[in-house]
């Protein structure tokens, strides 16, 4: 398979304007921006089935059309560069590797709602990465990708590195627009939606890493080209940052729809140390686990990996083998979500920190009957009833770890120890 | 505005394109419960308390935010919908301490009231709960109490939206997450003490009122707040003959849900201190107790022989007794000036949200009952000084301590032929009075008032009078009957009847229609 997104990774400074544009780069964004009019982009995107990949996987070229064109507002274009899912990796490496990808995609997103200023939010910890975007940026300034009047075009884009203070809660899109604006990392109660009432109360789109830095590929090499690749709803292909007990951990690109079992047996040489798998999480620690026999015929598209109950999210693959204790994995996310919440709405607030504490009890041998069921409704009366996307994320992984690995959770309550591992 | 038609529980409803689903069923009567969200405050969505399942909508979604669309299906006691407020209950309490015991909340508690209606099971936590700060204080009248907070952001909101003082923030996340000042910051903005109003909870309580009497013993009396010319709609509520605390009544006209502190806190300068219970009259230098017959008659004959006289009305008297007042003082003296107290001061922004510059709630009304000979109270105190009147009736006001210049009003008194002072308590006025009438304060009153802008609103007595001590209205029907003037008014609504008849600008009111928001002149209450 032709690489995509990985396409200049691994050459020596690939991060440089000069190596970015020896293969081609900044092509597709003179032609966007001298020849194209925005309206022919969002229809060009809308044909190749290009799909969010922050984990919603909402379609990127109508997420842009929502945005209205005779709003008197100035509109913004934002690059959620603030990747915190447990166990996602794959924005970081093209940050580091291939920033002037995903500013080019940024320019040609900003390009197609007719933005003039777009910002791209990086995580706060990602310090080397947001040095290595400052540099691009500034080297595509120079160059007359950024500014006024580009390449003659009559079209004005300014492009602002923000980084944010490291919580969670900033990647989710309504968040992070808080965020940006000063206040406080809440998430915005919806509607209104950022397509209307976004950054500063103007029209806006948050786009993730990975889809704006597809998108010079995507002009480059037409949207039909893009659409051949993946499957008949997933198009394309996506990048999985696999961690966790696998011989080869690392970020893969494969084309949508590519077997689950392949990528981790064959292309990450499957499970560390010849040990046997026992579950693995297929986007980010906030997607619910699967159990080895579920992921047997499962293709990594949006489409399969629900069918088989969880979502494919971020692509963030957490692998455990059989020394893994399930309740400890469980305990370890209750107490990611329990530390991140926002705190802003009473389900999420008060619930995650709940589930963390019992699931703590469990693993700590003061499980009591009924902890289970507890956990089980708790989540349940999470899951649907908050502000944003967090109490879900927070209360889907809780549930499943509880109802695909019951008996390990069972014999904890039973026998007020771990017992995983010892036969 | 469109209307538009949707069902609510069943019941079709016709309301208005833009009206919320918690808007729409409040106004068949249905109450949807919630904390954060507040009528006046921005939509904080954040206590999912008013969750409600909307047909064809997979999720339950918030009332508070949710517009009202045609055809929209709405049902507020489906199982769902009852199931998730015990759910949002049982997060609500999870860190919640339960104190209701020592808790001054406990009453009008939103939890405990919730969780009658709503909940009322177990809670199935049993972990240990995360604590936060206690009685923190916030400023002059309010303390926190961070474990007993639901973090529904009214409080914030309120310093942000209305106030603009932005004193509170949330901080720190999770179930850590609590409201704190920023730092350096006091919440002591002129409106601090709405928030405790607004605080559905016990997280903020009013430290002037906290601990002094559980509140299911006070009784209510709807009046108008007598700190100034606003007329903010208050309820006065008392415990044992006294006044507790002032709470605001909602009136959109006047002060929307709100009240001022110095309007809240006014009635500890009002009512407080000894009180007089009997009439006095100077004898050989001193004043000693006398029969209200024989003070009367005292007044009658001390006014006729000292022209020209001064009259002064305070400002918290009602139109009733100046209505009186100024006919009295007219029938007993043709030499006189009439006027009602009045000072103003400069507000600041914040206190000009709901303040108005004087002190004197029934300003613009007594002056309408007569009580004006045009010169305005600071041309009278100029004559007073200059020694141009003989004698003085002084009513409800203090002259000497209001005064820049006290030591120059006190040597003007002496100077009087004679003074009368009616007050209820010996100010240092009355000390120099040839006679002392014991009357009331606006807590035991009955009667109206007329805003600034020209509301007329009703006063309830909510305290009785002291023994020995009169009603102004009915001190001054005594000494028009005295003085051969014969009315036959026995209660403040038969004279508020009697001078809508005569005074401009009131005909056609009745103290009958006036009712709890009040009446504006010549609006649509007035026939």
């Amino acid at each position: 398979m032709e690489k995509v997104l990985l396409r200049n990774v691994d050459v020596p400074d690939s991060h440089t304007l000069a190596v970015y544009r020896s293969r081609g780069g900044y092509r597709a964004w003179e032609e966007v921006v001298k020849n194209i009019r925005p309206e022919q982009l969002i229809e060009e995107v809308k044909a190749s089935g290009l799909r969010g990949r922050g984990g919603a996987g909402f379609p990127t070229g109508m997420k842009w059309s929502f945005v209205p064109k005779d709003s008197p507002k100035p509109k913004y274009l934002v690059c959620n560069a603030d990747e915190s899912e447990p166990g996602t990796f794959k924005d970081r490496l093209l940050i580091e590797k291939d920033p002037h990808a995903i500013i080019e995609g940024t320019l040609m997103a900003a390009y197609a709602i007719q933005s003039h200023t777009a910002f791209i939010y990086i995580r706060g910890e990602l310090a080397f990465g947001a040095k290595r975007l400052d540099q691009a940026v500034n080297e595509a300034i120079e160059t007359g990708y950024i500014g006024k009047n580009i390449m003659g075009s009559g079209y004005d884009l300014d492009v602002i590195v923000h980084k944010g203070a490291g919580a969670y809660i900033c990647g989710e899109e309504t968040a992070l627009l808080s965020s940006l604006e000063g206040g406080r990392g809440w998430p915005k109660v919806k509607p209104p939606f950022p397509a209307t009432h976004g950054l500063f109360g103007c029209p806006t789109v948050v786009n993730n890493v990975e889809t704006l830095a597809v998108l010079p590929w995507i002009i480059g090499h037409g949207a039909a080209a893009y659409a051949a690749m993946g499957t008949e709803k997933s198009k394309g292909t996506k990048l999985f940052s696999v961690s966790g007990h696998i011989s080869k951990p690392g970020v893969y690109e494969v084309e949508m729809g590519y077997p689950f079992v392949k990528l981790l047996e064959e292309d990450c040489g499957g499970v560390a140390n010849g040990r046997k798998l026992k579950g693995v999480i297929p986007g980010g620690g906030s997607m619910p686990v699967l159990r080895p026999e579920e992921i047997e015929k499962v293709n990594l598209d949006y489409e399969s990996v629900q069918a088989a109950g969880s979502l494919l999210g971020s692509g963030g693959v957490i692998v455990m083998d059989d020394t893994t204790c399930m309740v400890r994995a469980a305990l370890n996310l209750a107490r990611f979500f329990a530390h991140e919440s926002c705190g802003q709405c009473s389900p999420c607030r008060e619930g995650c920190h709940w589930m963390e504490k019992i699931f703590h009890r469990i693993e700590h041998g003061e499980g009591q009957r009924g902890d289970l069921e507890l956990i089980l409704d708790v989540s349940g009366n999470i899951m649907g009833n908050t502000i944003c996307p967090f109490g879900d994320a927070a209360a889907m992984p809780a549930a499943a770890f509880i109802k695909k690995y019951r008996e390990e959770f069972e014999a904890h309550i039973e026998e007020k120890r771990c017992t995983v591992g010892m036969e | 505005m469109d209307p538009i038609n949707i069902t609510i529980d069943g019941r079709q409803v016709t309301t208005t394109k833009g009206k919320t689903l918690i808007e729409a069923a409040a106004e068949i009567g249905i109450a949807i419960p919630h904390y954060c969200y507040h009528p006046k405050l921005s939509i904080a969505g954040n206590c999912r308390m008013c969750l409600v399942e909307i047909e064809k909508m997979p999720k339950l979604q918030i009332a508070c935010n949710t517009q009202a669309m045609e055809g929209m299906s709405v049902f507020t006691q489906s199982p769902k919908v009852l199931a998730i407020r015990k759910a949002v209950m049982e997060f609500l309490l999870v860190n919640h301490p339960l104190d209701c015991p020592i808790c001054d909340q406990a009453g009008e508690c939103w939890l405990q009231d919730y969780y009658m209606t709503h909940d009322q099971q177990a809670s199935r936590f049993e972990e240990r709960k995360e604590h936060d700060r206690k009685r923190e204080v916030f400023g002059p009248n309010v303390v926190f109490d961070g474990e007993r907070c639901i973090k529904c952001t009214r409080c914030v909101r309120f310093l942000q939206e209305v106030t603009h003082t932005d004193e509170l923030a949330v901080v720190n996340r999770s179930d850590h997450s609590t409201i704190a000042l920023f730092p350096g910051a006091i919440l002591d903005n002129p409106l601090s003490a709405n928030v405790v109003d607004i605080c559905p909870v016990g997280a903020l309580t009013d430290r002037d009122f906290r601990f002094k009497v559980r509140v299911w013993y006070l009784q209510k009396t709807p009046s108008i707040c007598p700190g100034c010319s606003t007329g903010c709609n208050i309820s006065v509520e008392t415990y044992q003959n006294r006044i507790a605390r002032f709470k605001p009544r909602i009136n959109e006209a006047v002060n929307s849900h709100w009240l001022c502190d110095e309007g809240r806190y006014c009635f500890h300068d009002l009512t407080g201190g000894e009180r007089l219970t009997t009439p006095m009259i100077r004898h050989e230098g001193g004043l000693v107790p006398t029969t209200w017959d024989k003070a009367l008659q005292a007044v009658l004959s001390g006014l006729r022989s000292a022209a020209p006289s001064a009259a002064v009305l305070s400002g918290r008297n009602t139109n009733e007794e100046a209505f009186l007042f100024a006919k009295l003082m007219k029938k007993m003296t043709s030499d006189r000036v009439l006027e009602v107290f009045y000072q103003e001061r400069e507000l600041t922004e914040v206190q000009k949200i709901l303040m108005s510059p004087d002190r004197s709630p029934n300003f613009r009304g007594a002056r309408e009952m007569g009580v004006s000979s045009n010169g305005g109270f600071d041309s009278l105190m100029q004559k007073l000084k200059q020694g141009n009147f003989s004698g003085a009736y002084v009513v409800g006001e203090d002259l000497i301590s209001i005064d820049r210049d006290p030591d120059e009003v006190g040597q003007a008194l002496k100077k009087l032929s004679f003074l009368v002072v009616q007050d209820i308590r010996m100010t240092e006025t009355a000390q120099l009075a040839h006679v002392v009438l014991p009357s009331t304060h606006f807590g035991e009153k009955e009667g109206t008032y007329t805003n600034r802008k020209g509301r007329v609103q009703k006063l309830n007595a909510a305290t009785i009078t002291p023994e020995g001590a009169l009603q102004d209205w009915e001190i001054f029907v005594r000494l028009l009957d005295a003085s051969g003037e014969l009315v036959s008014h026995s209660t403040p609504s038969e004279v508020f009847d009697a001078l809508a008849k005569e005074i401009p600008g009131y005909q056609g009111l009745s103290y009958a229609t006036i009712g709890a928001q009040g009446i504006q002149l010549g609006g649509e209450g007035q026939s």
